[in-house]
């Protein structure tokens, strides 16, 4: 591999590798169904992947010096900051002949990136390939519609998942073991753990992520069946804050969000949600899924071993709706034939079930529910793992549409407004229907 | 002096060949950078801002809209919050570091011992990147770990503020900051522009009796003010783009307490994914900044011109 591994530290790498030799060690199956999948890839120019700087990187960086030890091929990365990700990804796809053969896009950046006709599909690559059935679907975040302007099952296929980010519930196993309490299903349970284990300052019920806002608050809207905008059966779109629905999944995320947590509820970001998780000051936490094997981190935290994880909780057991936050890899549409099918090449090898379970083990997130249901038992990742199986089914994405990144800066503002009080919630779900509305309705969509 | 004049073609030949024409030419590469790293991109963004910009099927779609992004800038809910919110912050760090940094300056411009040590630790803040110094500043301002609400509590204190995450002291939190990174910038200029004073001007006013307060009254402060006046007016143009620091503090929040213009126009570019509109904006900027920076050359001439 080349040695491009930006912020990524040596110590880092070491313990990503490490960990991932240990697991290999201990399955010698693994080991050899891993050196078979090597005997499948054709020796390849060499790549360069635009990746972005997240606490899964160091498993991304295992599997990467991973291929290039077993397959011959050098992969070269460009480790970018999250927030730098969009404007090297957007330069590289217009550019004349892109300088990455293939792109790491977040979820987020789906709709602008799919819609932009910037990225080659993969079918154009290599016209034989299909998604593997056991790669979670994510609400088709492959493929794009382009007839819908949304992702939708018969798109095309643009993009391959390769990190399998999505919301879920962790809890103090400990704690809860001690006062005999169960796993929450519903926002009520968890306001009345909340109730019962807070003593602060020493241990808050609970916390919410303030800063940004919109992306747990995902979580309830949908439970509440007021997601932002919907498409309907007659084809129109209906706007779910200007249900009653919009305005109780505000009030039940202000609620959850201020009377357990600490003081600074308003400015938590999601570092400081794993701070006071791991430092033992937080009783559960909504959070991202990839936060996961931090706990497990003695370095940084002092509840390993003592973590529990589930589905996010809803309305109701049945109407919890995690977000999704997942990333998948493309191909930009100006590159040769020959660096396109390089770069797919190594997403194909990735995402392969034996290479996932050594991508789970040397800390990143997998895309296939195979994997995650193999993984269910393990030792040492098994607590987060078998919660990721389990939250597929319930999995509820943002609608990808090329106006969401309006839509959501509007639900970011007006709910950050109504969290420190500078509006109420009433005001705050009224701003965010008729703002939502004309977006929708200034791009043209029938909202009904 | 030879004059440059296009109502006579033979003046206009003497002109760009003649005796003398080499001033012309000599200017000639300067014209060309101008034009091709500040005239072209200033069209482009007027271009851009006057338009719907898009990319459909591999290629960016630009529809000319003419006026309608006024439209977009009265839906707007956030624009006139970031205004306000930088304006409040752009003269309250002005004033309070040109103040800092004119009293620092004076003093050590007065110390002979350990003069090198006190200039040296005064200036640390500003060698320090913005991003590294709202990360720092954070961790102190941190409710649940930080160093001043560990501080507070271990004097006594009962409820210590929330700085960044009360929404009435955010701004507050973020212009301290702010006075720590760049008083060390106006105490530099300061600081040049005292020792650039005459000592015999400091030494009559000493010998005609006149104590320190008298001095920097009467004779510091005037010869001064024009260093005071450019660095305030460098000191409001990088004020008004503050953008890193309160990326990295707040984000703009708690709410819309710390939205300030260039943080909204980042938002409308990178997140919201409108370019014409974000160009606008900028546009918008670029020009009350040039309005601003005229109208401030011709009160800084009044105000010296009336100070003799």
């Amino acid at each position: 591999m080349n040695k491009r591994i930006g912020n990524f530290s040596r110590r880092d790498f070491l313990k990503a590798i490490g960990a991932l030799s240990a697991g290999l060690a201990a399955n010698p199956l693994l080991h050899s169904s891993i050196r078979t999948m090597a005997q499948d890839v054709m020796s390849q120019p060499p790549i360069t992947i635009l990746i972005n700087d997240s606490p899964w990187f160091p498993g991304f960086a295992a599997m990467v010096e991973l291929y290039s030890e077993t397959t011959g091929n050098e992969v070269n990365l460009d480790v970018t900051p999250f927030p730098g990700m969009l404007d090297k990804t957007r330069n590289a796809v217009q550019a004349g002949e892109s300088e990455y053969d293939a792109v790491a896009i977040t979820e987020q950046n789906i709709p602008f990136f799919y819609n932009s006709g910037l990225l080659k599909p993969i079918l154009d690559i290599d016209a034989d390939y299909t998604l593997d059935e056991n790669i979670i679907s994510y609400g088709d975040a492959a493929r794009w519609d382009s007839d819908l302007g949304v992702n939708g099952p018969m798109g095309t296929l643009l993009g391959i998942p390769i990190n399998g980010n999505i919301q879920l519930y962790y809890y103090r196993r400990d704690l809860f073991d001690d006062a005999g309490i169960e796993p929450p299903k519903t926002f009520d349970e968890m306001e009345t753990i909340a109730e019962q284990l807070g003593n602060p300052p020493r241990l808050f019920g609970n916390a919410n992520r303030a800063n940004p806002i919109w992306w747990e608050f995902g979580a309830y809207v949908d439970s509440y069946d007021a997601e932002y905008v919907r498409l309907e059966e007659d084809g129109s779109w209906s706007v779910g804050f200007e249900r009653p629905e919009g305005l109780e999944a505000v009030q039940r995320w202000l609620k959850l969000g201020r009377t357990w947590a600490p003081q600074n509820y308003a400015d938590l970001g999601q570092g400081d949600l794993l701070a006071l998780m791991a430092s033992g000051r937080l009783a559960q936490v909504h959070m991202v899924g990839a936060a996961a094997p931090n706990y497990d981190n003695p370095e940084i935290s002092i509840v390993g071993g003592n973590m529990g994880a589930t589905v996010v909780p809803g309305v109701t057991a049945e109407a919890r709706s995690p977000r999704t936050g997942m990333w998948v890899m493309s191909h930009p549409d100006n590159l040769p034939a020959e660096r396109a099918a390089a770069g797919l090449e190594f997403v194909k090898w990735l995402t392969t079930k034996d290479n996932q379970l050594a991508y789970a083990k040397a800390g990143a997130i997998p895309v296939r529910q195979d994997t995650y249901e193999e993984l269910a038992t393990d030792e040492v990742v098994g607590w987060w793992t078998s919660a990721f199986a389990e939250s597929t089914p319930f999995l509820h994405p943002e609608t990808r549409l090329p106006e969401t990144p309006l839509i959501r800066d509007s639900v970011s503002t007006r709910l950050a407004q109504a969290y420190v009080d500078e509006i109420s919630p009433e005001e705050a779900v009224g701003l965010m229907a008729s703002e939502i509305r004309t977006v929708m309705e200034d791009a043209g969509y029938t909202v009904s | 002096m030879a004059r440059f004049s296009l109502n006579n073609s033979g003046d206009l030949r003497t002109a760009l060949f003649g005796p003398g024409s080499f001033k012309y030419w000599s200017v000639a590469p300067l014209l060309v950078v101008l034009v091709i790293f500040t005239v072209l991109p200033i069209a482009q963004l007027l271009q851009m801002s006057v338009s719907e910009l898009e990319f459909i099927e591999g290629e960016l779609v630009s529809e000319f809209i003419g006026l309608r992004q006024l439209d977009n800038l009265a839906k707007d809910p956030i624009v006139g919050i970031a205004i306000k919110n930088t304006l409040v912050f752009v003269v309250a760090v002005v004033l309070i570091e040109t103040f800092t940094g004119f009293a620092l300056a004076v003093a050590i411009s007065r110390t002979t011992t350990l003069s090198i040590v006190y200039r040296s630790v005064v200036i640390i803040p500003l060698l320090i990147p913005p991003v590294a110094i709202g990360t720092m500043w954070s961790l102190i301002y941190d409710y649940n770990y930080g160093l001043i609400t560990t501080i507070l509590i271990e004097l006594g204190v009962q409820n210590p503020p929330l700085w960044t995450a009360d929404p009435d002291l955010a701004l507050i939190s973020v212009i301290i900051v702010d006075v720590w990174h760049w008083t060390s910038f106006m105490f530099l200029i300061m600081l040049a522009g005292i020792e650039s004073i005459p000592p015999s001007l400091l030494e009559a006013a000493r010998v005609d009796g006149a104590n320190e307060l008298r001095m920097i009254r009467h004779v510091i402060l005037p010869m001064m003010a024009p260093t005071i006046l450019v660095a305030m007016l460098l000191r409001t143009i990088l004020a008004f783009k503050v953008f890193d620091q309160i990326f990295v503090l707040t984000s703009g929040g708690p709410g819309t307490a710390t939205q300030v213009i260039s943080m909204h126009i980042y938002k409308v570019f990178s997140e919201q994914f409108r370019l014409g509109y974000a160009a606008f904006l900028s546009l918008m900027v670029a020009a009350f900044m040039t309005i601003f920076v005229v109208f401030y050359f011709w009160a800084s001439r009044v105000v010296r011109r009336r100070l003799g």
